[in-house]
């Protein structure tokens, strides 16, 4: 069973590297995009088990993206989790996430919430961290 | 007259209070990216063993926290300084300040991703400022100028009985003058409340700034010396 893949999308450079590093470590395989536009590209190409998603982006916001893949039916049900800076936790429900983390988020936080949407369950490991 | 003056007084009022929200908003995004990145580098540096910190993720690492650190403080210091003009917290001082001293200190300060900086001003040219606000005028604008390698040029022009320090180089990404508003493009170096704070520095100096095609124009009062104003003539 392949390690599931967890698509990152965000327009800035240092969070994007942050967080694949941090997932990295978990054994979890991870892809990159800076806005909802390269970000489609991406789920088309390999359909990740997860995306977690930035709201405010050039290009094409998170809300555009989120609509855009809704309409795909290939794609339609991965799940979302909202990684924004905006603290506003209902922007989540807009795009039928299923779950909101504020930036700044403990690294633990992510873990347990990437890890109960992909299923691994239980506490997340800091193993390799 | 009369009946129109409160109406309109409290639609402004109303405006100032959207955007300054909006303002307030953005500034609490932009700082939570730079924060985030701070934070989860510097806790990843203290779980990884000493030998990994010592290699090539411990370095890239260090980058990070460093390079994130730097953008949370040139967006909190910008913005205090931001507020306090706003709310008339600074006590301004009006010296005859040398331009080209004040350029050189600039320069000495300029981020490593500005290009090629030529100061070309006389030594003898003098506005009158606050030497510590008009340096922060021209780190923001030596900054924003030379992004990304852009070559920057500071000079000074006659405006009239004023006096107009031009720094030339790359135009702004965008309609950069007024406030950003939450919604408004980030800015990865924290850099985004650099010409705001221009114009506030501007307008406590008694002076204007504009943007026009690369030219940064920031103008203010010439000097009185001796009770005088300084020969218009010995300016270039």
């Amino acid at each position: 069973m392949t390690d599931p893949l967890v698509l990152v999308v965000d327009d800035d450079p240092d969070i994007l590297e942050a967080i694949c590093d941090i997932l990295g470590t978990e054994s979890y395989r991870v892809a990159r995009a800076r806005n909802g536009l390269e970000a489609l590209d991406r789920v088309d190409a390999e359909r990740p088990d997860v995306i977690l998603l930035d709201l405010m982006m050039p290009v094409m916001d998170g809300v555009t993206f989120a609509h855009a893949l809704r309409k795909r039916p290939a794609v339609a049900d991965v799940p979302i989790l909202v990684i924004s800076a905006d603290g506003n936790p209902q922007r989540a429900a807009s795009v039928n996430a299923r779950g909101y983390l504020a930036k700044p988020f403990d690294i633990d936080a992510l873990l347990a919430h990437v890890a109960a949407i992909c299923r691994r369950g239980g506490e997340p490991s800091r193993a390799g961290l | 007259m009369a009946d129109h003056g409160e109406p309109k007084g409290e639609g402004r009022a109303g405006d100032g209070d959207e955007r300054r929200r909006g303002f307030l908003g953005f500034v609490a995004h932009e700082v939570r990216n730079p924060l985030s990145t701070a934070l989860w580098s510097a806790e990843l540096l203290a779980r990884i063993s000493a030998e990994e910190r010592g290699g090539a993720r411990g370095e890239k690492l260090s980058a990070m926290c460093l390079r994130s650190i730097s953008r949370v403080r040139l967006l909190v210091e910008d913005h205090f300084l931001c507020e306090r003009l706003d709310a008339g917290g600074v006590a301004v001082r009006r010296d005859a300040v040398p331009v080209r001293d004040a350029a050189d200190a600039a320069l000495e300060r300029r981020p490593p991703d500005v290009g090629q900086v030529t100061v070309d001003v006389a030594p003898t040219v003098l506005l009158q400022a606050d030497r510590v606000l008009l340096e922060r005028a021209l780190d923001a604008l030596v900054a924003t100028a030379g992004r990304d390698g852009s070559a920057v040029r500071i000079a000074c022009e006659p405006a009239g009985d004023a006096l107009a320090l031009v720094v030339a180089g790359k135009p702004p990404d965008a309609p950069a003058l007024e406030d950003p508003v939450k919604g408004s493009p980030s800015e990865p170096r924290g850099r985004a409340l650099a010409l705001p704070l221009v114009r506030r520095i501007a307008a406590a100096l008694g002076g204007a700034f504009s943007v026009a095609e690369g030219r940064y124009v920031l103008t203010l009062p010439r000097p009185d010396v001796g009770g005088a104003r300084q020969d218009p003539a010995a300016y270039p």
